[in-house]
Order: structure tokens, then sequence, then C-alpha cells
């Protein structure tokens, strides 16, 4: 897996150079806020970041963000009633809830009230800046709808469920297929282990074993051949990425 | 429906019950009406016969005794009831159809021809003696007296049977009655059990309760205090919830920043990324005991799906080949199309957890079977494994929470994943069993069916109490 494997600021190398991402984060854990404040921004990031809801509430009306990352207990004002009024004003930006509540039914109330990612803490960073930007290229409309999917040599046919490489049919079982479509997708963001988990096998547990490295590596071998470039890179600590080219 | 198959069997027992009690009633009132009835009319037809022969005597004295057979004869042929024997002191008959007396003189019963019929019959007579040593003897038919009682009996019966009917439909009704409202309560506390807690039984309003009303506000009071308790443990929860993830999150990301900044020290990443996997294993204990508290304590979604089981098991066991096999051990998967109601990730993860057991331990080689399958009114669930199993005593210990087997106490895992699946196929209404494989352990989840008819009707529209 030699050449597969790189680190996170490098996965992210188009983030600092293109156009910032606008941030809000509403976050009443001081320490927490700060840390990841620093992060976000050290990742490219720009964060507009406030402890108080209602405060946070008057920021997201007035101010065009590309993602809203909040807390669900807020002092002031709660944040799934923040997220529902938002949505009633008819303000569609992507929204992902970082709380301690994470119970199936807080889940649930947590989309239903209009949130769009959801995430239990204690988080890594790594899986919340990957969601972060899952969340702001879905809000920028991705390639959801196309049925040919090309990135750099390979090729997919979402009709046939037909992959080829450098013009060489691959033979996939439907799983690896799926897994292949769910990070072709995604080309150039980072797919956690567990959005992986969530999105390709409908697991919302976190498995004890590699079963996402297992089929990763298995996945690699057809897909990458005998002497074949690494089609699939290893964000060391995050997650997988499919480079642009 | 429900409450009709109950009534059948105890409101059944109940009104048979009833009826006997009245049959026996009525059975004891119609000998005890029977046994003074007799002694009445015995006592009268004794008078009579005494006024008769007084009268007799009479004409004897005023007629003298030769003429008492003349008497007799008249008497007799104009019937006033009685029979008559007149005998003269050598007991030679004399007058009358009556057959001779035993006794010289007092009460006996005689058996003789009957009038009018070629038979016999009994009578009660009463003979003297007259002062010339002729014998008198006035008796009266008794069957005319028994054709009376008969009559009475008949009434005495009639009215016993109609009794019975009457007190058994009423009791019917009234049992039948007592028992839809029985049944009413009978349903909720099944729905309860079932996980809807949020069901209470109808009480009339009026001022005086009976004991079915007593009932129903004890085990709505009874409900009221459960949801109660069950409301401050998910506060609980959440509240731990709250005040552990919280610090949890700051110190991993403090771990974290660490993490960075020692990138370039390997001693120091090697002993932060070993915090961190501590770190990781208190968050999954941590987790587990919520999820665990979460699927015991919350009642379960009214929107749960239908869900196959086979293809929800498929998909964990195709998800978890690539690791079993390069572990160097075999899975095999069968099953059709199964389902049950309920949560697919709840299922899922159960199939998961005892994947994840059986890799852990069994040795290298081992297979491991899945199957799902439809078994009648059930549906069954199995992951079996070839290893070394687990001792029968300690099968339904290893359910418990923390409890692990003390040959695995070193290996990783909570001790909580068994605890999971046997609560999760709970909430579905099912029961998690720990077999022998002979040799190895097999798990088996028996989930009702969902495709058979529902044990018990939807719970939705509640009944309303009959008033």
């Amino acid at each position: 897996m030699l050449g597969a494997t790189t680190a996170l600021s490098d996965a992210h190398g188009g983030a600092s150079q293109g156009p910032q991402h606008r941030l809000l984060m509403i976050e009443d854990d001081g320490d927490a806020a700060a840390y990841l404040s620093d992060q976000l921004s050290s990742v490219g990031w720009q964060v507009e970041q406030t402890a108080d809801g209602e405060a946070g509430f008057q920021k997201a009306l007035r101010q065009n963000f590309d993602v809203i990352l909040i807390d669900r207990m807020l002092p002031s004002r709660d944040g799934l009633e923040l997220v529902k009024e938002l949505r009633r004003r008819g303000d569609a930006t992507p929204v992902l809830f970082m709380t301690a509540m994470g119970a199936v039914s807080d889940r649930v109330a947590g989309f239903r009230g209009g949130g769009d990612d959801y995430l239990v803490k204690p988080f890594s960073f790594e899986e919340l800046d990957a969601r972060l930007h899952a969340l702001v290229k879905r809000g920028q409309g991705a390639s959801v709808e196309r049925v040919v999917l090309k990135v750099r040599d390979l090729e997919i046919n979402r009709i046939e469920r037909s992959v080829r490489r450098a013009g060489v049919d691959i033979e996939l079982l439907p799983l690896e297929y799926k897994l292949l479509e769910f990070l072709v997708l995604r080309t150039g963001q980072i797919v956690t282990r567990k959005m992986l988990l969530e999105g390709v096998w409908g697991f919302q547990f976190d498995p004890q074993t590699n079963i996402v490295e297992s089929h990763i590596s298995r996945l690699r071998t057809k897909v990458d051949g005998q002497a074949g470039t690494p089609f699939i890179t290893t964000v060391r600590g995050a997650g997988y990425v499919v480079a642009e080219g | 429906m429900v409450g009709m198959r109950r009534f059948s069997s105890a409101g059944l027992r109940l009104a048979v019950a009833q009826a006997l009690v009245v049959v026996v009633a009525f059975a004891l009132a119609g000998y005890m009406a029977e046994v003074s009835l007799t002694r009445i009319t015995q006592q009268s037809a004794r008078t009579r016969i005494l006024g008769e022969a007084a009268s007799l005597d009479d004409e004897a004295v005023q007629k003298g005794v030769a003429h008492l057979p003349y008497t007799v004869a008249k008497r007799s042929r104009l019937w006033r009831g009685f029979e008559y024997r007149v005998a003269d002191a050598g007991r030679a008959p004399l007058a009358g159809m009556l057959p001779e007396p035993k006794l010289a003189a007092g009460w006996e019963e005689l058996v003789g021809p009957a009038r009018g019929t070629l038979g016999t019959t009994h009578y009660l007579a009463y003979t003297h003696r007259l002062s010339d040593g002729t014998t008198l003897t006035v008796g009266q038919d008794l069957a005319t007296e028994a054709g009376e009682m008969a009559a009475i009996r008949q009434v005495l019966i009639g009215c016993g049977m109609l009794g019975v009917a009457v007190c058994l439909i009423l009791s019917a009704l009234v049992a039948r009655r007592t028992w839809r409202r029985i049944a009413t309560i009978s349903d909720a506390a099944d729905a309860v059990a079932r996980g809807r807690l949020d069901i209470r039984v109808p009480v009339a309003k009026r001022s005086m309760h009976d004991d079915i009303d007593t009932l129903a506000l004890a085990f709505n009071g009874m409900l009221n205090r459960i949801e109660g308790l069950l409301d401050q443990v998910r506060q609980v929860s959440t509240d731990i919830a709250h005040d552990l993830r919280t610090p949890l999150n700051r110190f991993g990301q403090k771990l974290e920043r660490l993490r960075r900044q020692v990138d370039d020290a390997p001693e120091s990443l090697a002993a932060v990324k070993a915090l961190e996997r501590d770190l990781d294993e208190i968050v999954r204990t941590f987790d587990a005991l919520l999820q665990l508290s979460e699927i015991e304590t919350t009642e379960p979604a009214a929107d749960t799906t239908l869900v196959d089981i086979a293809e929800v098991a498929g998909r964990v066991v195709e998800a978890y080949r690539p690791d079993i096999e390069t572990g160097g051990r075999s899975i095999r998967f069968a099953g059709k199309t199964v389902l049950v109601h309920g949560d697919e990730r709840l299922i899922a993860q159960s199939v998961a957890n005892l994947l994840e057991n059986a890799m852990r331990y069994t040795p290298h080689g081992s297979s491991i079977a899945v199957a799902a399958l439809d078994a009648g009114a059930k549906a069954t669930l199995m992951v079996s494994d070839n290893g070394p199993g687990v001792p029968p005593n300690a099968r339904s210990e290893i359910l418990k929470r923390f409890v692990r087997l003390p040959t695995n106490r070193s290996s990783p895992g909570s001790g909580l994943g068994l605890s999971i699946v046997a609560a999760v196929a709970q909430r579905h209404g099912g029961v998690l069993t720990l077999e022998d494989a002979s040799p190895g352990l097999c798990a088996r989840i028996d989930f009702p069916c969902a495709a058979r008819p529902a044990k018990h009707p939807p719970p939705a529209p509640f009944p309303q109490m009959a008033e």
C-alpha cells in the first residue's frame, strides 16, 4: 500500500488555496469550541464562533455560511429549536449537530428537526472535518444524478453497474461496486470509516473489527490490478479519498 | 374476540357454578317444602278421618250399632272420599271394602283394592272399637294425596328450572359485561408488556366505583408510576451522557492536539496512541451501556417497519466475511426471506455482535454458520460456531452485563455485547438462547413472525369500556 497513504493536511490540499468555506460554530463548551475553531482554521475553514444560541441564530440569519456546526444543548436557546426555526424561515444552510445526546431518538429528532448530519461527542476532529466537507459539497449539488462517472482513468457506468479502468473491465461483487461508487461519488472528499459503515452497509454501530479496511483492501487489489497506480488513497487517521487526478 | 375467549373459560365456569348453587338451593327448598307439606296433608287427612269416624260414632249411638253397616254402605255409595270397614267382635266383616286392619285400634296404612280400578292402593286408616265390640275402620286413599304432592313437586321443579335458566342468563350477562371490562384491562396489560406505556384503561365517570373500576384505577396508577420512573431513568441517562460526554470530548481533543505535537517523537506518539485506544475503550463501554439502557427503557417506535432478517443477516455476514476469512475462519450463510416487525439497525447490530463473539472466542480454522429460518410462528436467527462453546451453567450468566467467561477476561470486549443482543431480542418480543452446537456454541434469537397474523391485534384504537 505504498504511496496510497497521505496525511490529512495534504488531503485537503485544495482547501487552503481555493475559496475558503465559511462555517458558523455555535458551541457553549469554551474549551471544545476553542480547540475546534483552531483546528478548523488550520485546515482552511473560515470560522465564525459563538457560545450563545440566540446570538448564533441572529448570525445565521444575517450572514451567509456554507455550513453550521451546532451543539444541541445551548444556553438561551435550544439548538434543535434554533435549527427548526431556521428551516421554517427557509434557510437551507447545511447543519451538523455535534452533541452529547446520542440516543437513537435524539438522532431521529435531530434529522427531523432539519439537521443534515449528527455527530455524538466525543468524536475525532478528522471525522468532523470530513463530514463538514461532505455537507458543503452536498449543499453545492454533487454529481449524484450522473450516469457515467469518470475519475482519472476509471469509469463507472451506473446503469450497467460496470467498472473500467484504463479501458479494462473490472469484475466487482455487488458490495465492492457499492463501496467504489460511494467513494467515487465523493471524489476529492475524505470519506471516513464511519461514513462508509453508515452509507455502504447501513450500520449505525461501530464494529470492533476491521471490516472497512478489509473490504477496501479487497477492492484495491481488484481496482489497482497488478501494476496500476493506487486509485483509493488512505488518509492517515481519517479515512479514504479518491483524488481528482 | 379476545374478551369472548376469556369469557368462555373463567366466565362460563362462574356462570355454571352460580347455576349449580341455584339448583342445590332449589332442591333443598323443594325437599323441605315436600316434607312439611306431607306432614300438613297427613295431619289434615287424619283430622278428616277422625271427623268421619266421630260422625259415624254419633250415628251408631243415635241409631244403634246394628244400623252402622247401612250407614256405611250409604256413605260409601255417596262417596265423600272415605272407605270403610265394619267388623263384628269376631272380626267378621259386616260392611265396607277396606281390608282387615292388623291393629285392633289406632292408625295404620292398609293396602286394599282401589275404587273404580282393578289395582290396589294405599289407605291411611283409623280403627277403633265401638261399645259392643264392633270395630269401625275409616280410611282415605293416599293416592289422591300423592297426586297432589306430585303436582306440587312438578310446580316446584318447574319453578326451579325456570329459576336456574333465569339465573344462568342473568349471570352470563353480568359476567360477560364484567369479563369484557376485565378483558379490556388484560389487553391493556398485554399492550404494556409489548412496550406501550402510553395506554390507560378507560374508567367510567361515576361517584361509586365498583371492584373493576378500582382495578382499572390501580392499573392506571401503576402505569403512571412506571412511566414516571422510566422518564427518570431516561433523564438520568441523558444527564450522565451529557455530563460525561462533554469532558470525554475535551479529553479526546487534548489527546488529538498532543498527538499532532509529538508527531515526530515516536515514543511519545506511541504513548498518546495508547491513551487514545484506552479512551476509545471507555467510550465504547459507555456507549454500549447507554444504548442498553435506551433499548431497555424506551418504547419501540410506533413506526417500526417490516424487516427481512435474512437480508439483514446476509448483509452483515457479507460485511464481516473478508475479516472472518482473513482470520483463518470460514463462514456460511443460509436463509430465505423471513419478516419480523422491528428495527433493522438493532437487528444488524445483534448479528454483528454475535459474529464478533464467534470470531473472538473460536480458534483459527473454526467455521461459523449464520441462518435465518422461518419456523412457523417464529422467525429464527442463528449464529453458531464449532469452537470450544460455553459450559451449560455459564450460558445464562454470560447474558448478564459485564459478565465474561474467566478464560476470556484478558481479551478485548466490554462484556455488554450479548446483553445488547438479549435486550434487542426482548424489545422485538423475542428471546435469545444459547445452546450447545456440539461442538461449539449456537446463539439463537426467536422473533415472533410478522408474516402470520399477530397473536395480539394491533393496539391502536382502544375500545371504550362498556358502561
